[in-house]
């Protein structure tokens, strides 16, 4: 890894601790309020690609491991790991890196902007929604004793608010493609 | 901005060195999911807020560390009770409040140097197999903690524009600008470093 790539995932990193302290948004349809963090996933996987944004996010989760209070509404500690969802934050590296490999592998600079933005929609349903529930629901699931089918139906309370944020980050992370792009291409 | 949780005190648990903590933590994560019994999990979850509370927090600061995680842990509960017998939620909430209270009382009383020694520790094995150098994971710590008090300004910086030109704040319009001005920083940090010789290449 150079050291240029390094910069990278730190960047990326202290991003996302950047986006946990602007407020959240609440929206009249949707029960909980969205933090820009919860978006950071998908953002990291389809900005920096697969290997650096799981990177980024390894290192924000040894930041809150270690003490520091990175997560939104200035939580942290080995405590978040110990509870309920502590497979969701886990999960994060991987979410991100299926993320960014659906990212590289359908979005070209070459290709039309419609189809940058069904890539890298597709990329942030796949990788943040399903590959991070994934892990997150059978991870509760065991820790709390709930049944697994309880859990899963209960997550979908949340499904509509992440498909928001895909959608958000969808049209960012576009916009941030026009503008400077890092994504490396896969064929 | 970014200040530790560890708080600063002279408890005996301040004084116990910070791997045998976490082996104690591991050791308890793995233990309590053994037993069932409310006669071991009682005992243990009044073990560990006695000692998450004999750390000199003050009961609110105590609180509003743990309390978004203990709010899931009751709610989950709550949505338990329908599903599987009363005496299994208790042990399992028990447990589950014992762990997030041992958790936090190590997150109190180990500070980041502290911490990041153990983490190399644990690296030197990857560092081997030739996967990653612990000096660039010490690297990589402290450029975030560097940056995100001048990443924090930008965001403020743009949504300052923002306001003076009359649009709303919302997070579409500011993380887009966010992310390509601090980005663009990486190139003139990467020759930084490389010019002062940090990673040794």
């Amino acid at each position: 890894m150079n050291t240029r790539d390094l910069v990278l995932v730190a960047l990326f990193a202290a991003i996302v601790v950047v986006l946990g302290l602007i407020p959240p948004i609440t929206l009249g349809f949707i029960p909980v309020p969205i933090t820009a963090q919860s978006m950071g996933v998908m953002l990291a996987g389809c900005i920096i690609g697969a290997k650096r944004g799981a990177l980024a996010f390894l290192l924000f989760v040894l930041l809150v491991a270690i003490g520091l209070p990175a997560l939104s509404g200035g939580r942290g500690g080995l405590a978040v790991f110990a509870g309920p969802s502590g497979g969701f934050i886990l999960g994060w590296a991987v979410a991100a890196f299926v993320t960014g490999l659906i990212a590289e592998r359908f979005v070209h600079p070459g290709n039309s902007e419609g189809r940058q933005f069904v890539g890298f929609f597709l990329a942030s349903v796949i990788g943040g929604i399903v590959v991070l529930y994934a892990i997150g629901v059978p991870w509760l699931a065991t820790v709390t004793g709930t049944p697994l089918i309880a859990a899963a139906t209960g997550s979908l309370v949340f499904i509509p608010g992440d498909l928001l944020k895909a959608a958000i980050a969808t049209l960012a992370a576009r916009a941030v493609y026009a503008g400077y792009p890092l994504l490396p291409a896969r064929v | 901005m970014l200040t530790s949780l560890y708080v600063e005190g002279g408890s005996w648990f301040h004084r116990v060195a910070v791997r045998a903590k976490l082996i104690a933590l591991l050791v308890l994560s793995l233990g309590l999911f053994v037993t069932n019994s409310p006669l071991l999990l009682l005992p243990a979850f009044l073990l560990c807020g006695g000692l998450y509370l004999s750390l000199g927090l003050t009961p609110r600061q105590a609180l509003s560390r743990v309390g978004f995680v203990v709010f899931t842990i009751l709610v989950l509960a709550a949505v338990n009770l329908f599903l599987i017998p009363v005496p299994e939620v208790v042990a399992l909430v028990l447990r589950l409040m014992a762990l997030v209270l041992f958790a936090a009382a190590v997150t109190a009383t180990a500070t980041i140097g502290a911490f990041m020694d153990e983490v190399t520790i644990l690296l030197k094995p990857l560092e081997r197999l030739g996967l990653l150098r612990a000096a660039d994971v010490s690297l990589a710590l402290g450029l975030v903690l560097r940056f995100v008090p001048d990443i924090f300004a930008r965001y403020e910086a743009i949504s300052e524009a923002h306001r003076a030109r009359g649009l709303p704040i919302r997070p579409l319009t500011i993380i887009g600008p966010l992310i390509i001005l601090t980005l663009k920083d990486a190139d003139t940090i990467a020759a930084a470093i490389d010019a002062r010789g940090f990673r040794r290449q």
